[in-house]
């Protein structure tokens, strides 16, 4: 019944089935809401927080998301300044994921402060030394940079193009992307790299505290460069995972491919430069604070394991895995390199976050755990449904993947079920 | 006139705090909690959800009976001088620190709740308002109108009872003297029974903390990390001096972690 | 003149570009901020002027001195005045609280006066022969409790009793150079603050205690023995019975026991204080001069014990627990009742002690509400007399249980407090320390009136100090009956909280670990229970909900029980417990 909506040259789902697949994250997302809602209304009391743990999942959370998200600005990057591109056939799947995410963190965040009445006030009051600010403008100014490069892939919709006034529209606005991806390539540049300045500035925490260059310490430079790395990883994951959802071929295994070894090159790039920052903090910046680096890891479950587990699983091995060709051509090496690659993202902003709040820096302090509450995990939750949605919505109705309707030209009697596997 | 052209010179408020003398009773955290509209806990919250500006910690030897020795350390806002952690972090400027006083100042008006600032501080000295204030019913006449009372959704933290401050300037401008620095008492250091806390102007060298802090037994929590904090501590015990600025929990206290 | 839409629209298109130049929506955009700043709920300050108001803190019998910061009629801070001879500008940690204490949420606030009148009118008209008439003073020592002597002494089957206490008896720490205390809570809610912490530097402390408590922590030697084998190791001390006997009962080593006996030997004077067993030597002990009373009061009934009565022999039980102080278990008073239908009446202000097993329970006003006077404390060398005067204004329907309890025994009575005063005023002996100017002058310098004015407005009259003696003092002990044949695993170590329902108090009960709250059992790590949790606690008496708490400084098989009355009721003193998950 929305057939109209749907572009000619592909097939989508008939709109029952769609709305069979919706109505679960529908209902996630509805339950999240009231969880967010029980944080606003009642006060942060809801969530297991407490005064140790200052940061819980949701700044987990956002970190994540953001450096998950960093593939929709170097894709662009890669597309439009390094004039990559065999990347078009998926940078407008990234321009979403990438709104997506930080449109969820954003959303996150306002119900993680206190009084998000006064979020504006960073704008205001601005501090110059705070990472945060920076963050702030960042985040917000890239914010408006994704929801305008998402614009032309809306207006690009089967109905909406026979608009005049829009489809001149989004022409004019084509012409502002390359301003637009280096706008952007800037941005994140500054905000990746400010996340990782919001731990490695902190001098009363010897956990995170790095030294650096300049202003910055040397956790600016390692977030951006394993967001960058991470970026194409999670675009290659959430390809996949579309294309199997959906039964359907929508780029080419070559375009997979390129997102593993750009991955896996930053990847190694980024291993090294890690190990050398922990190898410095080990044995320099820690001890000089007073704190011995192996008393870090001496409080259960953190044991020297994590990092092992960041630096080497989830850093060494998958960047091996997409940069050695033989492997990187099977899909199930392919998928489980950009998978490990994620989670060792996902592991350095947990630990991070959860791990340095954790530590105890008193003698009379505790180590302390902490569990999120239901609410917590329900906003996470509404966060993840609220991007399967807006994904699921761009999707069926936006052409989001430029090659399927030639795919689909090259192998159109071919069962859906014999495409899995195929790469 | 004169006092025009002289230069004000800058006060450096600090306290010495004698471990020996504190028996850990609690007087000075109720004391602040009393002059600076603190509300009494949410029926919900524990020691990690609470708001004690000040909070009296107990530390041990980590020895069991009969070599065990116990002391009782009070832990508030220390004021860092140098590159204080909450006043870069905060995105708003909600923290600042006085160059007249040396005080680190908070602007619960300003806070957004962020929590970075809570993040930053190594001394755990920075508490969020979980819940809103409540007091029980004819409590709330009790407030001490120096102090605004905060809402939910901010942090706060021990400011050297700045309401004093500013009482006591007041006093001195209309005492005809508006530009020396003042000398005034903050609520914990008039309650303690035992005399264990002073405070004063550390850069007055007269003064009784500036001698003290001068003192060889006197030291300060995670000198190393180089935060300069104002709030110095004192003990002729070598086992009080090791484990109160000792950077972890002794052995004894890792194993009942276990 | 004709304006076109095209010029309307660029005038305020104009006008929008130009108002953001001024500072108007700016500061309007920055006014939003006022809306997040005082939500509904967040209380305002009160507005008034600022004074100063003295008086005498009645929580305790220290009676520390205290000077209240008032906004209006209002006390919104209290702290102690410097240079007071005896409290020495010192507070507590509950007085500096004390003036929340009218507004506890649990306050009883309205009782039956009228059927309790009724029914005390009835229980003495019903009076057997060998049937008594008792009030059961918690605080004595004060002048309310000369009033229900005297009221007492009215009724032919009156009888006043206190929990067992020397009043006359001080301890002068001055004059010690050790201090051997057996489980009394010393550096910690014992004697007056100040005169503890001036005396301190000049003591070397001992402390006898089975569990690490603040005292113990603070002290300069703390020996660990098993619960309730104080009394053992005293006597091991004093010669009755070898060291050998001594360690085995208390876990001491026989090494330690004779290191002990010689370190008293060189320490002299020692002042030992809670065991009946050993003599303090001369000069560490006082006999106070008795603060003068009016002559007539002397006619009054005896203070007798709660143990000379026979049982079944109280018919109107009348119970003055306004002042935090001592209990009795009430297993002990209920014995003393008669069978069919005793008339008990408590005056008090929680319903957690009395209350709970009371006929009538009625309620009275606090400090600083209430005008009364405070005993001397067990440190003041000399005799004194301070009233704490009110600072506030009770509610209404609270019941004044002096001039109830008169009346009910049908003895009229005057301002006693202003009769004591005179009293006092006549004997021409001691000081008058003023709190308002820091000025002690003699007192028989002052004017009755004068004197009267200062005792309200906050003074305090001093005696000279009483004469040197040499005496055991039981304070603290009561003498232990033989341990219960039980199996339970814990051994009791009971503490109490000076003064409790105080909301703010959450700083040290909830919102840090620094206090024990009433109503929690601190337990050894190794009980298996969760820290923060809710458990059973379960005696030969009965059960209660308890909270736990774990401290690794009690050892295992010993529980520390910071009591509320209805957990004393459970606690005779040698009991032992169970405490399980609930």
């Amino acid at each position: 019944m929305d057939k109209q909506l749907i572009a000619r040259g592909v097939s989508r789902c008939p709109a029952l089935k769609f709305l069979l697949w919706i109505a679960p994250w529908v209902a996630l997302f509805l339950f999240g809401l009231y969880a967010a809602a029980l944080c606003l209304i009642k006060g942060l009391n809801q969530t297991n927080m407490d005064n140790r743990f200052a940061f819980g999942l949701w700044i987990f959370l956002d970190l994540t998301v953001i450096a998950l998200g960093a593939g929709a600005f170097f894709t662009g990057f890669l597309l439009y300044i390094l004039k990559l591109d065999e990347l078009s056939s998926v940078i407008n799947s990234a321009v979403v994921i990438g709104l997506v995410c930080y449109s969820g963190a954003i959303a996150v965040l306002m119900v993680d402060v206190g009084q998000p009445l006064r979020a504006w006030f960073t704008f205001w009051y601005p501090n110059v030394h705070s990472m945060l600010t920076e963050v702030t403008f960042c985040l917000s100014c890239y914010l408006t940079v994704l929801a305008i490069e998402y614009v032309p892939i809306v207006l690009r919709n089967r109905k909406l193009r026979q608009i005049p006034s829009l489809l001149v529209f989004e022409f004019e606005l084509h012409k502002l992307i390359y301003v637009l991806a280096g706008v952007g390539t800037f941005l994140s540049f500054f905000h990746q790299g400010s996340l990782g300045g919001l731990y490695g500035v902190l001098r009363g925490r010897p956990f995170a505290f790095r030294e650096g260059l300049g202003l910055w310490p040397s956790t600016f430079f390692l977030f951006i460069l394993s967001a960058a790395a991470v970026g194409p990883s999670f675009i290659l994951l959430t390809t996949w995972m579309v294309q199997i959802i959906t039964r359907k071929r929508l780029v080419r295994p070559e375009v997979l491919q390129l997102l593993g070894r750009i991955s896996g090159t930053l990847l190694s790039v980024y291993v090294l430069a890690k190990s050398v920052d922990t190898l410095v903090w080990i044995n320099r910046t820690s001890p000089e604070t007073g704190f011995q680096a192996w008393q870090y890891y001496s409080w259960k479950p953190f044991g020297s394991w994590i990092l092992v587990a960041e630096i080497v699983v989830c850093g060494l091995v998958p960047a091996l895995m997409l940069l050695m060709p033989k492997l990187r051509c099977r899909t199930g090496w392919l998928v489980t390199g950009a998978f490990l690659a994620c989670m060792g993202v996902a592991l350095n902003r947990f630990v991070l976050t959860v791990q340095t709040l954790a530590l105890p820096t008193l003698s009379f302090d505790r180590f302390l755990d902490y569990t999120p509450s239901w609410q917590e995990t329900a906003t996470f939750l509404a966060v993840v449904a609220y991007g399967v949605l807006v994904y699921s919505f761009s999707f069926r109705y936006f052409q989001l993947f430029p090659q399927e309707r030639e795919l689909k030209l090259e192998t159109p009697e071919v069962e859906e079920s014999e495409l899995v596997g195929r790469y | 006139m004169t006092s025009a052209n002289k230069p004000i010179r800058a006060a450096r408020y600090g306290m010495t705090i004698d471990l020996d003398r504190c028996n850990g009773c609690g007087a000075c955290m109720l004391a602040c909690a009393v002059e600076n509209n603190v509300p009494p806990a949410h029926e919900a919250a524990t020691d990690r959800k609470g708001l004690t500006w000040l909070r009296v910690y107990k530390v041990d030897n980590g020895e069991a009976y009969p070599g065990r020795r116990t002391a009782f350390v009070p832990v508030m806002c220390q004021h860092c001088g140098n590159e204080t952690p909450c006043v870069h972090v905060c995105p708003q400027q909600a923290v600042d620190i006085d160059p007249a006083t040396g005080v680190v100042g908070e602007m619960p008006q300003r806070c957004l709740g962020c929590r970075y600032c809570m993040a930053a501080c190594p001394y755990h000295a920075r508490y969020f308002n979980w819940w809103d204030p409540a007091w029980p019913l004819g409590m709330e006449k009790m407030l001490n109108p120096g102090v605004t009372p905060r809402m939910r959704g901010v942090v706060e933290k021990c400011n050297f009872c700045h309401g004093r401050w500013h009482a006591a300037k007041e006093a001195a401008a209309a005492a005809g003297k508006p530009d020396t620095p003042v000398e005034y008492t903050p609520a914990c250091v008039e309650a303690c029974p035992t005399g264990a806390i002073h405070f004063g102007d550390l850069n007055d060298p007269g003064s009784t903390v500036a001698k003290e802090a001068a003192e060889p037994g006197s030291f300060r929590l995670l000198e190393k990390l180089n935060t300069q904090p104002k709030v110095y501590y004192r003990s002729q015990k070598e086992w009080v001096r090791q484990v109160a600025s000792a950077p972890r929990p002794s052995a004894a206290k890792e194993k009942d972690r276990g | 003149m004709n304006a076109t839409r095209r010029q309307v629209l660029m005038f305020a298109g104009g006008s929008a570009v130009g108002v953001m130049f001024t500072p108007a929506p700016w500061r309007l955009i920055t006014d939003t901020a006022l809306w997040s700043e005082n939500w509904p709920g967040i209380p305002a300050p009160p507005r008034g002027e600022i004074h100063t108001r003295f008086t005498n803190c009645s929580i305790c019998t220290a009676g520390c001195a205290v000077r209240a910061r008032c906004v209006g009629d209002q006390p919104v801070e209290l702290a102690g005045v410097a240079g007071h001879p005896i409290s020495r500008g010192a507070l507590c940690p509950f007085g500096i609280v004390g003036h929340h204490l009218p507004y506890i949420p649990a306050r009883l606030k309205e009782g039956p006066v009228g059927q309790a009148a009724a029914a005390i009118a009835g229980g003495l008209a019903k009076c057997g022969p060998a049937e008594f008439v008792v009030t059961l003073d918690l605080q004595p020592g004060r002048t309310a409790s000369w009033t229900y002597r005297r009221a007492m002494g009215a009724l032919k089957n009156g009888r006043y009793i206190a929990p067992s206490v020397d009043a006359q008896v001080a301890v002068d720490l001055s004059k010690a150079r050790t201090v051997l205390s057996f489980g009394v809570p010393v550096l910690d809610g014992w004697g007056t603050p100040g005169i503890v912490n001036a005396a301190r530097a000049g003591f070397r402390l001992i402390q006898i205690d089975a569990v690490e408590s603040r005292t113990a922590s603070m002290a300069d030697r703390w020996f660990r023995v098993r619960p309730n084998s104080e009394e053992v190791l005293a006597a091991a001390l004093a010669g009755r019975i070898s060291p050998a006997q001594a360690a085995d009962a208390t876990g001491l080593a026989v090494a330690e026991i004779a290191a002990l006996a010689q370190e008293l030997e060189q320490g002299g004077p020692v002042l030992v204080l809670g065991s009946s067993q050993l003599e303090s030597t001369v000069g560490t002990v006082v006999a106070r001069h008795e603060t003068p009373v009016p002559g007539e009061w002397k006619k009054s009934a005896p203070v007798t014990d709660l143990a000379s009565l026979p049982d079944r022999s109280v018919r109107v039980l009348l119970i003055d627990e306004s002042m935090p102080g001592g209990y009795l278990q009430w297993s002990a008073i209920a014995r003393k009742l008669v069978a069919d239908n005793p008339v008990v009446v408590t005056f008090a202000a929680s319903p957690e002690g009395y209350a709970r097993h009371a006929n009538y329970a009625l309620p009275v006003a606090v400090y600083p509400e209430v005008s009364g006077d405070v005993p001397p404390a067990i440190d003041s060398v000399a005799s004194t007399f301070r009233i704490a005067s009110p600072l506030v204004s009770p509610p209404s329907g609270m019941v004044n249980p002096e001039s109830f309890i008169a009346t009910a025994a049908g003895l009229s009575t005057g301002d006693t407090l202003r009769e004591r005063a005179d009293a006092i005023h006549k004997s021409a002996r001691g000081a008058v320390f003023t709190y308002a100017d820091g000025q002690s002058q003699p007192l028989k310098d002052m004017k009755p009136d004068d004197f009267w004015k200062v005792l309200n407005a906050g003074g305090c009259w001093i005696d000279e100090p009483g004469a040197q003696t040499a005496a055991k003092l039981t304070f603290g002990t009561a003498a232990r009956p033989p341990e219960e044949e039980s199996d339970l695993p814990l051994a009791i170590v009971v503490a109490r909280e000076t003064a409790s329902g105080i909301p703010l108090l959450s700083k040290v009960y909830r919102e840090s670990n620094l206090r024990l709250a009433p109503g929690y059992v601190a337990l050894n790590p190794a009980c298996g229970l969760e820290d923060g949790s809710q458990a059973i606690f379960e005696t030969l008496l009965g059960k209660a909900t308890v909270g736990v708490t774990l401290d690794s400084g009690i050892p295992p098989g010993v529980a520390q029980v910071s009591a509320t009355p209805a957990l004393l009721d459970l606690c005779a003193a040698g009991a032992r417990a169970k405490v399980v998950r609930s």
